[in-house]
């Protein structure tokens, strides 16, 4: 069936079997493929996408109810070269190891802050609780929500340079 | 060694550099970079690693044992700095100067009086090539502009704008979906397959009866899965063959039995881990295009060269006729060892003469992927009147821990690893038993060392308590090495052991020597009156020799031991007959962002003057016993048994009340 969505703020169409999710209509059809399958059922946190600015588990959600909402990927949070604040906070520090889960975790944090510009540390870990990440970069994780929301006191030692 | 094997300057002076290992998010390859930036003395931005890939590195084991670094940056630092100096002399030709007045810096050779050339012109007639000597001269550390410097991936900016490709991203022209029927049990033969509904099925454009695996090839990834679905398969049974126990010596000093029982105060005890899942965010994925002169494998693997040659033996093609191209992969931590899935694919693709993609189900990668094995580790002890250690006796039963099965040559470095402790004992035994088992176990991160250090360093905190000395004072009179002494002391004094704690707070510490990594830690855990067990703080403080990155170094051993607390606390594969019943994260679930401690203070305090030793797995090695020792602080609970769960705290702390 055809089925118009709004990604990223761009009108896109495509046809997909009626039951397709989300997910696999960003990264098969439309080629976004930063949103990563984890596990189909809405419990690791690896698709997460924002729909109307709250983030959801796009391998739950059928594409054809997507149709009447704004679609956000992690492709579309930076403007240009310009990185959104969570993405600059995640690499100031180093909060990734394989990286599978980063998209879907930062996709939740920009739904926090949307919503709450100056969350605690025990909001953050509610908010991002659904994001499983098995490398273990929990505690850096945490310190980029808060540095990209303003509330993190960076004392003493610099963080670690960008090599790139 | 060649030069050109491992580093390759172009005329645009960029610098690529070659290495079979494979980056899982360890960060070896940022760490490679600072190496080969290092000393070739040019900007880390010039430099490109190529990774795994069969059609370009030199052949290479596998990427484990957290020998990454210790393996590859002799290699990787004496290639770049041999292909310095050809630099140096082709420039000396060049210029017309003598070669000892010139110098580098930032990929241009210059006399210091205005002479100058850039690296890149230097390599426009012919490539740097020759054999790297052993005694090629390294730059001296005051000279290091990038070994020692804390910097973030180099895939960082990919990574957070969804960029990086993972295997699963890969969209080859005419790429397909593979799905398997997977048998009822482990070894089970399809014997017949009944197609005929399947094929009929939307996309479907091909269905696989190949030996042992049955499959289906279809333009989706939901229409593959559900026509493998309908297919209707008759299963031959595996016999239920019991294979036999293998039992190796790992130490055994003849006065062991007499020393025990001569011993003033003996102490003995069972400790038991259940069997985990490597629990990989990312299910294993492999894109394979098999054509009749060739196939190339896109997958996320530790063993690029063990995948090429299982490939190229199923299918049919000689070798050199397969090449693997390492991808972007979820960290799998020792899962990626089987070729499995890039099999898989492989055979689809050859029978579909389509490129295919397979990504396991979150529910396959449970029930069918390799496990960490359970153990089982009897543990006996004798003090003499000093409160010395004089006999140990250590019997470790578990399964295979690796791909390579039981084989005798690797078991006592796999199975066996970490069985013998660290310390100085007049009088020990130690045997490993590998027992047959029904579930697929192989390769997770530290294989057999997480287990034995559990017991180990549990069995001598109980020593301790026994003979009513402090735990950190016990295990120093038995320790001979300075380095292990020093993370001892060091992590003591960072964390406060031995102070006070709140009430129902205690600290434990634990610490190992892996593969030439010396690691120590303390936490910090408060356990509820109903038994629950919550991690507050660990600290660490590791010596892995030379340190290339050290923030690169903390966030593997932050992970490892976050990774660790979540083995400990939480998880345990079920099974029964080899069947895994906990296939999803309801039934299998691993720390969250709620179960994080407050902190994790890693203090990377390597040893300059030592080689350069891995950090990978290390991490992750003493913190089961660091928490259980705390525990045991926090509210005299004693628990052998992983996972510490409320359930078993609350009957110990019963058991110690009485």
């Amino acid at each position: 069936m055809r089925i118009v969505l709004t990604v990223n703020g761009a009108t896109r169409q495509i046809d997909a079997p009626p039951t397709a999710s989300l997910l696999s209509v960003l990264r098969d059809d439309l080629g976004l493929t930063g949103t990563r399958f984890g596990c189909g059922t809405g419990q690791c946190g690896a698709c997460f996408v924002l729909a109307d600015g709250r983030a959801v588990a796009s391998c739950l959600m059928p594409a054809r109810q997507a149709a009447e909402r704004e679609i956000t990927t992690i492709e579309g949070l930076a403007r240009g070269d310009a990185l959104h604040p969570v993405q600059e906070a995640f690499i100031a520090e180093d909060a990734m190891q394989c990286g599978y889960c980063t998209s879907g975790m930062i996709v939740s944090a920009v739904g926090l802050l949307a919503r709450d510009a100056a969350p605690d540390e025990a909001t953050i870990r509610d908010a991002l609780a659904g994001n499983l990440c098995r490398c273990g970069v929990y505690a850096r994780a945490i310190r980029a929500v808060q540095r990209a929301a303003g509330t993190r006191r960076v004392a003493g030692g610099s963080p670690p340079a960008m090599s790139t | 060694m060649r030069v050109e094997e491992r580093i390759r300057v172009d005329p645009d002076g960029s610098v690529t550099a070659f290495s079979g290992k494979v980056e899982f998010g360890q960060g070896i390859r940022t760490a490679f970079a600072q190496l080969v930036a290092n000393e070739l003395d040019v900007p880390m931005e010039r430099v490109r690693v190529v990774m795994g890939d069969t059609g370009q590195v030199p052949f290479d084991f596998g990427t484990f044992g957290s020998h990454s670094v210790a393996q590859e940056a002799p290699a990787l630092r004496r290639a770049a700095a041999f292909a310095r100096g050809l630099l140096i002399e082709r420039a000396a030709t060049q210029l017309g100067i003598q070669a000892k007045q010139l110098d580098t810096k930032d990929g241009i050779i210059a006399d210091g009086d205005g002479k100058r050339i850039s690296y890149g012109t230097l390599v426009r007639d012919a490539p740097l090539q020759g054999e790297v000597p052993e005694d090629v001269a390294l730059l001296p550390p005051t000279r290091w502009r990038h070994i020692g410097k804390p910097l973030a991936r180099v895939e960082a900016r990919d990574i957070v704008t969804g960029r990086a490709r993972y295997t699963a991203d890969i969209r080859l022209e005419g790429l397909a979906r593979g799905a398997i029927a997977r048998p009822p049990a482990r070894g089970a033969r399809a014997t017949r397959v009944d197609d005929q509904a399947a094929r009929a099925m939307p996309g479907v454009i091909a269905v696989v009866h190949d030996t042992d695996i049955v499959g289906v090839v279809a333009e989706r990834d939901d229409q593959a899965r559900a026509a493998a679905d309908a297919l209707e398969i008759d299963w031959e049974m595996p016999k239920g063959e019991e294979g036999a126990t293998q039992v190796v010596l790992l130490r055994q000093d003849a006065d062991t039995d007499a020393a025990l029982a001569s011993a003033k105060l003996k102490r003995s005890a069972t400790y038991t881990l259940p069997s985990i899942a490597n629990a990989s965010i990312g299910p294993s994925t492999a894109v394979v295009d098999v054509r009749p002169d060739g196939a190339t494998v896109y997958a996320g693997t530790h063993r690029p060269f063990g995948l090429r040659d299982a490939v190229a033996g199923r299918v049919g093609l000689s070798q050199d006729r397969v090449r693997v191209v390492p991808q972007m992969s979820s960290g799998t931590y020792g899962r990626s060892s089987a070729p499995d899935v890039g099999v898989e694919a492989a055979v689809l693709s050859k029978h579909a003469h389509r490129p295919v993609l397979v990504q396991w189900s979150r529910a396959e990668e449970f029930a069918y992927s390799p496990s960490r094995p359970e153990a089982v580790l009897d543990v006996a002890g004798g003090l003499d009147a000093g409160g010395r250690i004089v006999a140990w006796r250590y019997e470790e039963h578990t399964n295979v821990h690796t791909a390579a099965g039981p084989d005798p040559s690797v078991v006592a470095m796999t199975s066996g690893r970490n069985a013998v402790p660290p310390y100085a004992i007049a009088n020990a035994s130690v045997t490993l038993h590998v027992e047959p088992t029904p579930l697929r176990t192989a390769n997770f991160r530290s294989l057999a060392a997480a287990e034995n250090v559990f017991a180990i360093e549990s069995f001598v905190d109980e020593l301790a308590h026994a003979s009513r000395q402090d735990p950190l004072a016990f295990r120093l009179r038995h320790v001979d090495d300075a380095r292990l002494r020093r993370v001892m002391e060091r992590v003591a004094e960072v964390s406060g052991y031995g102070r006070k704690t709140a009430d129902r707070r205690g600290l434990g510490l634990a610490s190992t020597l892996y593969h030439g990594t010396y690691v120590a830690q303390v936490a910090e855990v408060e356990v509820s009156t109903s038994g629950a067990v919550r991690v507050l703080r660990v600290w660490c403080v590791i010596d892995p020799g030379l340190v290339v990155n050290p923030d690169g170094v903390r966030n593997q051993v932050e992970g490892g031991i976050q990774q660790s607390a979540s083995w400990t606390l939480l998880e345990e594969l079920r099974h029964r007959e080899g069947r895994v019943a906990t296939t999803s994260w309801d039934t299998y679930p691993i720390a969250t962002f709620r179960d994080a401690p407050e902190s994790i203070d890693v203090l990377v305090e390597g040893d300059v003057s030592a080689p350069s030793t891995g950090v990978g797995e290390p991490g992750a090695v003493p913190t089961a016993a660091a928490i259980a020792n705390a525990v045991f602080a926090a509210c005299g609970a004693r628990v052998r048994d992983v996972p510490l769960t409320r359930e078993r705290v609350r009957k110990a702390m019963s058991a110690a009340a009485v």
